[in-house]
């Protein structure tokens, strides 16, 4: 699984990645995290607000931090 | 600076808003075939200048794209410019689920609608002042 956090490392962004690591380690999910900084790649997704979470190339959110429950949900599917 | 082009429009780096500093409001044009619409999109650009709110791209919500959907979503508040009474942009958020909270339309702002593509100088200067005005109250 690759999951990749898109924002420019500011709080948020980094809260985002902080809940999927946690997650990601809690349940033993084979999963690569990226943390995308460049603006061009956050682009590439039509993401116009961070911080935003793409897993497997899917756009899960944009503008928010998602709750622990709705990343949970997204990683088990 | 990195520049980057989605859907026409270039975008500085610094226009990728970041949700940590401040509300986010989305800022959707019709863009159509008409002088009107071509208003619309000019509004837009001149509103995201002003700062009161960043410009989206409504065909990608049309497109059921998922950045710019999930994009949409991710925003406070969504005001909608629509040239005339199709109200195409309106419509395409809604169906998509969206919430506009304000709507803007340039015939009622009393330009009335014809097939010129350009915009002509004052129509512009005059129209933004009523939106202003309007998205202020």
């Amino acid at each position: 699984m690759k999951i990749e956090v898109l924002g420019s490392g500011c709080a948020k962004c980094n809260k985002v990645k902080e809940i999927v690591q946690k997650l990601v380690n809690e349940n033993n999910i084979d999963a690569e995290i990226i943390k995308v900084e460049d603006i061009d790649k956050i682009l590439d997704y039509g993401v116009m607000v961070t911080p935003a979470l793409v897993i497997d190339g899917d756009v899960k959110i944009a503008g928010k931090i998602p709750s622990e429950d709705k990343v949970r949900e997204w990683l088990m599917q | 600076m990195a520049n980057a082009v989605i859907s026409g429009y270039i975008i500085m780096a610094e226009d990728l808003k970041c949700a940590c500093d401040s509300t986010n409001v989305a800022l959707f044009s019709c863009s159509g075939a008409s002088n009107v619409g071509q208003l619309s999109n000019q509004l837009a650009i001149e509103l995201t200048e002003k700062g009161v709110g960043k410009m989206m791209c409504a065909v990608g919500i049309g497109g059921e794209v998922a950045g710019l959907l999930r994009s949409a979503e991710g925003c406070d508040r969504i005001i909608a410019i629509d040239g005339c009474p199709l109200n195409c942009t309106k419509k395409t958020l809604e169906l998509a689920g969206l919430e506009v909270n304000r709507h803007i339309l340039v015939t009622d702002l009393g330009i009335k609608k014809n097939k010129d593509l350009r915009v002509k100088g004052p129509e512009l200067a005059d129209t933004l002042e009523k939106v202003s005005e309007i998205l202020a109250n």
